[in-house]
């Protein structure tokens, strides 16, 4: 016997489309973007990573680990050390630095200025960073401005501009700004009630620092610290302005990979692979400790 | 250290010209990353653009062309041009591989890049019957080597790859390559070499009397492990942008072109350039068409038009560079003509010599090597 055909339900049809379409109206947009901008190139740069050798214009020999092989090598390795030596200092100096402005900001200063003194802040982001590393450039250099104030003040002259010391500099100066931003949205919220109770219950201000306001705005510095990490891993302007000779770093390998005299295609796609591959680690790590709310209101 | 020392940017009295180069510099840093950080940007103007509304896009080094020469090419064809600046051969050649190869009618690429561009079926070959004035070229450059009979290509001009350094803030004057050796505690991270892996490691290897054009795997090693050993000493390699630095006294020596150098040297007295003794590197830029370029008919009235005696000579007055066209030669002022740095005798260019392709195996070397140098 043949099932008999359903009634129609014309309700329920257009209730299956608008399930099917509301999904797609609301992400399509975006996940195309993705997809065309994000997802595809990504695929791209694995392929391409996969191809030693490979020269534009060129017959390539075919699929190997060749550029993968050659990022092992002690010279390549140390440029990947010196990006995350540069990645980790300036975050921990952006945290050091941070840390006490944002709490000033966020528990001591007056309540009326306390907008206009953030924003007095950030205001630096709103330039543009390549000049802001010209400006340091200028600063740093051997007859800049730096050195004639510590002449002036009978201190020793420095040479800091192309050395790793200007883009640690460089570095926590661009990043500073974001740190203070996360940590200030953590600490706003913080539950003061809980340091009064510290105190009555006969806690130092030292304990009550340690014991309860640093565990509570845990998640916001792990979020800064994070973002900052991210951001510094490969960032290109400050080393390449600032840091002269002494400090490549992979996103300036991965730049003359693809735009220098050596036209390695292959090479700079596998060190951008492995780059976004530390990248993404920080990212996980940032979804899974960080606070997202104080990441997504700022 | 200079004696004069203020809170405020030292060098504002610089006259324009150092501003516009430092900008162009700037420029090229601001495209570089552009192109660095989106692949899309790769492509540049839009396919296409440049045959459907006649505009001409010119893809050229930065001073090789002024507003000045734009406009009059205009006011003399109607055709308006659209002028993109590129830092290296390298670049220009990647933007055109990574599917710009239809965005310009005219780009400059240097002699070695146009043997290895003809290599590539990049290059139109030129129909020699559009072209007139190219008997007015120098006989040297009748039928060069990198690209015989100008079938590809039409020779613009011509330089050297020298030191440029700054008389107050270096002990001595250079006289060859091995002075960046010899004096290198001195001038620590005082001196900037060329952003150039062919003239920087060519430089090299010509100071251990080898030649630039090098395939001797031993020869180009031992070129290499003496670019190590002057590495800590050196501040950065740069292409662009050392200029106000060197004029500072922030750096003493730095690598340079002639045509960067020589616009230095004419505004500030303590600028001096040298082509050193063991031999410098001869380049010539030339003007070229892509191709798939779009627009060919303006560009052969390109072409055309840089190749006029008169406007050529104009041209060098106001951008200092050395032609390659004997006609416009005769018409410049003497001082112009007589300007060593400029149109060195054939005595002090007796070492030196061309960049030209060399085989794949020394161009693997050479990439690895330069990578490695220059990470190090």
């Amino acid at each position: 016997m043949t099932p008999a055909p359903s009634p129609p339900r014309p309700w329920a049809d257009r209730f299956a489309t608008r399930r099917w379409l509301g999904p797609v109206v609301l992400l399509g947009p975006a996940g195309v973007w993705l997809l065309l901008l994000l997802v595809l190139p990504t695929l791209l740069i694995l392929e391409i990573s996969l191809v030693p050798g490979l020269r534009l214009g060129q017959p390539s020999g075919g699929y190997g680990l060749g550029n993968y092989l050659q990022i092992l090598q002690p010279v390549y390795l140390r440029v990947i050390g010196r990006s995350l030596a540069f990645a980790v200092g300036s975050t921990v100096l952006c945290l050091l630095m941070g840390f006490p402005v944002a709490y000033w900001l966020a528990l001591m200063s007056p309540q009326r200025w306390r907008n206009l003194l953030l924003v007095g802040f950030i205001l630096p982001l709103w330039t543009s960073s390549l000049l802001r590393a010209y400006a340091w450039a200028a600063i740093l250099r051997p007859s800049g401005v730096l050195n004639t104030m510590l002449t002036t003040l009978g201190l020793p002259a420095q040479n800091w501009l192309n050395t790793p010391t200007a883009v640690f500099i460089g570095l926590t100066y661009s990043f500073l700004p974001y740190m203070v931003l996360i940590l200030y949205a953590s600490l706003e919220k913080l539950d003061t009630r809980l340091l009064e109770a510290a105190a009555d219950l006969g806690a130092t201000p030292s304990q009550g620092f340690w014991q309860v306001t640093v565990p509570q705005t845990l998640p916001g510095i792990a979020a800064g610290c994070l973002l900052v990490f991210i951001s510094t891993l490969g960032d290109f302007v400050v080393p390449t302005l600032l840091g002269g000779a002494s400090s490549m770093n992979i996103s300036r390998l991965i730049y003359n990979q693809f735009l220098g005299p050596t036209r390695a295609w292959g090479f700079g796609s596998a060190l951008s692979m492995v780059l976004i591959l530390a990248v993404s680690l920080a990212i996980a790590l940032l979804l899974r400790y960080g606070d997202k709310s104080s990441v997504s209101e700022t | 250290m200079p004696a004069k020392q203020t809170l405020t940017f030292p060098y504002s009295r610089r006259p324009a010209l150092g501003r516009r180069r430092f900008l162009q510099g700037s420029a090229a840093v601001v495209a570089g990353l552009a192109a660095a950080n989106c692949r899309q940007n790769l492509a540049g103007p839009p396919a296409g653009s440049g045959g459907s509304d006649g505009t001409l896009h010119i893809y050229t080094w930065a001073n090789y062309t002024d507003d000045s020469l734009a406009a009059a090419f205009t006011e003399l064809t109607g055709i308006p041009v659209v002028v993109d600046i590129f830092d290296s051969n390298e670049v220009m050649l990647t933007r055109l591989q990574a599917g710009g190869g239809d965005a310009y009618s005219i780009i400059y690429p240097s002699d070695y890049m146009v043997s290895e561009m003809i290599d590539l079926d990049l290059l139109t070959e030129l129909d020699q019957s559009r072209i007139t004035g190219l008997d007015n070229l120098k006989a040297q450059w009748q039928n060069p080597a990198y690209d015989p009979n100008n079938a590809h290509s039409v020779p613009f001009c011509w330089g050297t790859t020298g030191l440029l350094f700054n008389r107050e803030a270096t002990p001595g004057a250079p006289a060859d390559w091995d002075f960046l050796w010899e004096n290198q505690d001195e001038l620590s991270r005082r001196i900037t070499m060329l952003d150039d892996m062919r003239e920087t490691l060519g430089a090299t290897l010509k100071s251990l009397g080898y030649s630039y054009n090098s395939s001797d795997p031993e020869e180009i090693q031992a070129a290499y492990n003496r670019l190590l050993e002057l590495r800590p000493h050196i501040a950065a390699f740069k292409t662009t942008g050392f200029e106000n630095e060197l004029l500072g006294g922030d750096l003493s020596v730095s690598m340079a072109y002639s045509s960067d150098a020589i616009a230095l040297t004419l505004e500030d007295d303590r600028m001096e350039y040298i082509i050193p003794a063991s031999g410098a590197s001869l380049w010539t830029d030339t003007l070229a068409i892509p191709a798939t370029a779009p627009n060919v008919d303006a560009a052969y009235q390109w072409i055309n038009f840089m190749l006029d005696p008169e406007i050529a000579s104009a041209a060098v007055e106001r951008l200092f560079f050395a032609t390659a066209n004997q006609a416009a030669f005769d018409q410049l002022p003497a001082d112009i003509q007589n300007n060593e740095d400029l149109y060195p005798s054939e005595a002090v260019l007796a070492n030196s010599e061309g960049i030209v392709a060399v085989d794949t195996a020394s161009t693997d070397l050479f990439d690895q090597l330069w990578t490695k140098v220059t990470s190090a």
